[in-house]
């Protein structure tokens, strides 16, 4: 399976999109994900949101702050390419290999689903040797948890987890919130 | 309770300062102008070495360092008119043409390579005088009738050796090669020659002696 | 070591990139002017954003480098003006003191940055806080560090200071109210000798006046900092009442601020189409 990229000039920012597939292709392989992937950047926003669409090619429609060195602007990074089209490929693959059935629909999920599903994909990134900043998912996860020791360890569990289903995702994150099903 | 009109002595047997002292009003406030001046020519310096620095630590290490020479400084303005100087900046002077050479330079150093050389200007040459010379003038100047001096003394000792401490320290862990040893045992020495033409922060007899 | 230090020369480590507000202003990309589907419903910095954290810990850095550039002015003004000459006495102690503080804040930003999972550096460094702080005149350096960027400074940790007690941050919300606090105090600060060293010159004045405004247009930069909930921090009326704005002058840069604003969409628009233009053409 491969990773198609558009646009493949860019005009706003100084990104390479040889650069960008190589590096999807190579996310594709170590998370052992079967679909085509397409990546769709909007260069025209400095803004870094991330969504994707599960048909048979799998759709990320990134906006460019996603890829960018935010030392540099308008540069691109390697290593936040790779932790968010990772991010976002997790995701995508935690929906299509099950367990994830009764999630809802990306635009539907809460703030504090989100963090708590962004928790669980960057903890796994990071056992595959992508550098990520643990304590920057943290902040995250608790302000969408509150400040609490419960809910750190609630970040630690998901932090650590693998093979989580949907359900036992949210039960760990309610739990954090302090407010179990 | 102990009868409140019985008389007592003036001074309580623990109380042991004594009246005499080396300085009088005029040679105090000659020796406050030095302090005023010279506390001011550091802040100054430290203040304009802030953006000069790449070092974040010591950044905001002189940042701080700053006000408090600047304290002193206007502790010392303020002692002035207290001892008969109405102008506060006619006594405002350098001890001499030769201090006013170690200022120029202390401060030369600018680029941001020099951090060894622009610390150790201020830590192991200025701040050791400024602690010699308030110490000379706390231990040798009239417990009772020059108390305002010792207690602003005492407050810019406290100061002087906390800064002495951070700024050596600061040092230590930026030299990091024999070469760096000796840059900046150079840089100190050829300060050190200067500050002993001027005499010391106060001129000749800053700490006694001539 | 020179009097008066240039913006382009500011000693940092490598950790630090630093950028013009020229090169800033260059990127052709703008979020305020995307179709409205696209657009965030507000930009306002508040926890129920969805890139709340982030976007807080890029304002965060964002505050600790502005903080290291205001800790740089206060020690230049200590240095760049002869004491009685060109600058009295009391504003040099005031400026060293107000470097004590920078030098704290400098250090509160840093533990908050790490609280937050932001390294040193982690952003670009806009330096047009020091290019504010470069004027020979202290007067007009004292109205745009004083007055302009430490009023601005009270515009974002109002909103730091509001993010943090939303989200129930128990460190965010202190360590900003504190800031807060030395502030509204070098703002007063500023306008205190702004009036005493102008009292018998209108002209310079005028002219200092004439230079805050230009500055607290620039620290708008391009809308960031408005009423309108187009901006990600909002102008903080009360606060700024309290160190010595009157009513007029917040109005002032609330007008120049919502100008900026306008601008820079309108800048944006035409960036992105001589970008497109100019794609095409290659």
């Amino acid at each position: 399976m491969t990773v198609s990229v558009t646009p493949a000039n860019f005009s706003f920012v100084d990104f390479d999109a040889e650069l960008i597939r190589r590096i999807g292709d190579g996310l594709l392989e170590v998370l052992g994900i079967d679909r085509p992937v397409h990546v769709e950047v909007d260069e025209t926003t400095p803004l870094g949101r991330v969504r994707t669409e599960i048909g048979d090619t799998i759709t990320v429609r990134v906006e460019s702050g996603a890829f960018e060195d935010s030392r540099k602007p308008r540069q691109q990074s390697d290593e936040a390419t790779t932790a968010n089209l990772g991010r976002a490929l997790l995701r995508a693959r935690d929906r299509i290999s099950g367990g994830f059935g009764e999630a809802p629909a990306d635009d539907e999920l809460s703030l504090r689903q989100i963090a708590a599903w962004e928790t669980y994909c960057v903890g796994r990134l990071a056992r595959m040797g992508v550098p990520v900043n643990q304590q920057r998912w943290k902040y995250n996860f608790r302000n969408r948890h509150g400040f609490t020791d419960v809910a750190d360890a609630a970040f630690e569990r998901i932090w650590a987890s693998d093979g989580l289903t949907w359900g036992e995702l949210e039960t760990v994150s309610l739990e954090g919130a302090g407010t179990p099903s | 309770m102990a009868d409140p009109y019985k008389p007592r002595a003036p001074f309580a047997p623990w109380d042991r300062r004594q009246l005499p002292g080396l300085f009088d009003v005029e040679e105090t406030a000659r020796r406050v102008g030095n302090y005023k001046w010279a506390e001011m020519k550091l802040f100054e310096a430290l203040g304009g070495w802030v953006a000069t620095v790449p070092e974040l630590d010591v950044k905001m290490r002189l940042g701080t360092h700053c006000y408090h020479h600047a304290w002193h400084a206007e502790l010392w303005h303020k002692r002035l008119p207290e001892l008969r100087e109405m102008n506060p900046d006619r006594l405002t002077q350098p001890a001499n043409d030769a201090m006013v050479q170690f200022v120029a330079a202390l401060t030369e150093p600018e680029a941001p390579e020099l951090t060894i050389e622009k610390l150790v200007g201020v830590y192991r040459v200025f701040i050791p005088h400024f602690i010699s010379a308030y110490t000379f003038h706390m231990n040798n100047t009239s417990e009772i009738t020059d108390a305002p001096t010792i207690r602003t003394l005492k407050l810019a000792l406290q100061d002087e050796f906390e800064d002495w401490r951070d700024g050596e320290m600061m040092l230590q862990s930026l030299i990091e090669t024999p070469e760096e040893v000796d840059r900046a045992a150079a840089h100190q020495a050829k300060l050190e020659k200067l500050i002993l033409a001027a005499g010391g922060i106060a001129g000749p007899g800053s700490i006694g002696g001539n | 070591m020179r009097k008066f230090f240039p913006v382009d020369s500011l000693a940092r480590d490598s950790r630090f990139n630093q950028i013009t507000m020229k090169q800033s202003q260059a990127d052709p990309r703008s979020a305020l002017i995307a179709t409205e589907e696209k657009r965030p419903k507000t930009n306002r910095l508040q926890p129920s954003r969805a890139d709340a954290s982030d976007a807080a810990r890029s304002l965060m850095h964002g505050i600790f480098v502005g903080e290291i550039q205001a800790l740089e002015g206060a020690g230049r003004t200590c240095h760049d003006f002869e004491t009685g000459t060109e600058a009295p006495f009391a504003l040099k102690l005031d400026m060293a003191r107000q470097a004590w503080d920078e030098a704290r804040h400098v250090e509160i930003s840093v533990k908050l940055s790490e609280w937050m999972g932001t390294e040193i550096g982690q952003y670009a460094e806009n330096t047009v806080l020091f290019e504010a702080a470069c004027s020979t005149d202290p007067v007009l350096r004292l109205a745009g560090v004083n007055r302009a960027l430490e009023g601005l400074a009270i515009d974002v940790f109002t909103t730091m200071k509001e993010f943090g007690d939303i989200a129930g941050d128990p460190f965010l919300e202190f360590c900003e109210d504190w800031m807060l606090a030395d502030e509204v105090t070098h703002v007063k600060m500023g306008s205190d000798w702004l009036r005493r060293i102008t009292e018998n010159d209108p002209e310079r004045r005028k002219k200092a006046l004439e230079f805050q405004s230009v500055v607290d247009k620039i620290f708008s930069f391009g809308g960031t900092r408005s009423d309108s909930q187009e901006s990600p921090i909002g102008l903080a009326r009360r606060f700024r009442e309290l160190a010595g704005f009157s009513d007029d002058e917040v109005e002032d840069i609330a007008d120049v601020s919502l100008r900026a604003l306008e601008e820079r969409k309108a800048f944006a628009r035409q960036a992105q189409a001589e970008a497109v233009e100019q794609f095409s053409a290659s």
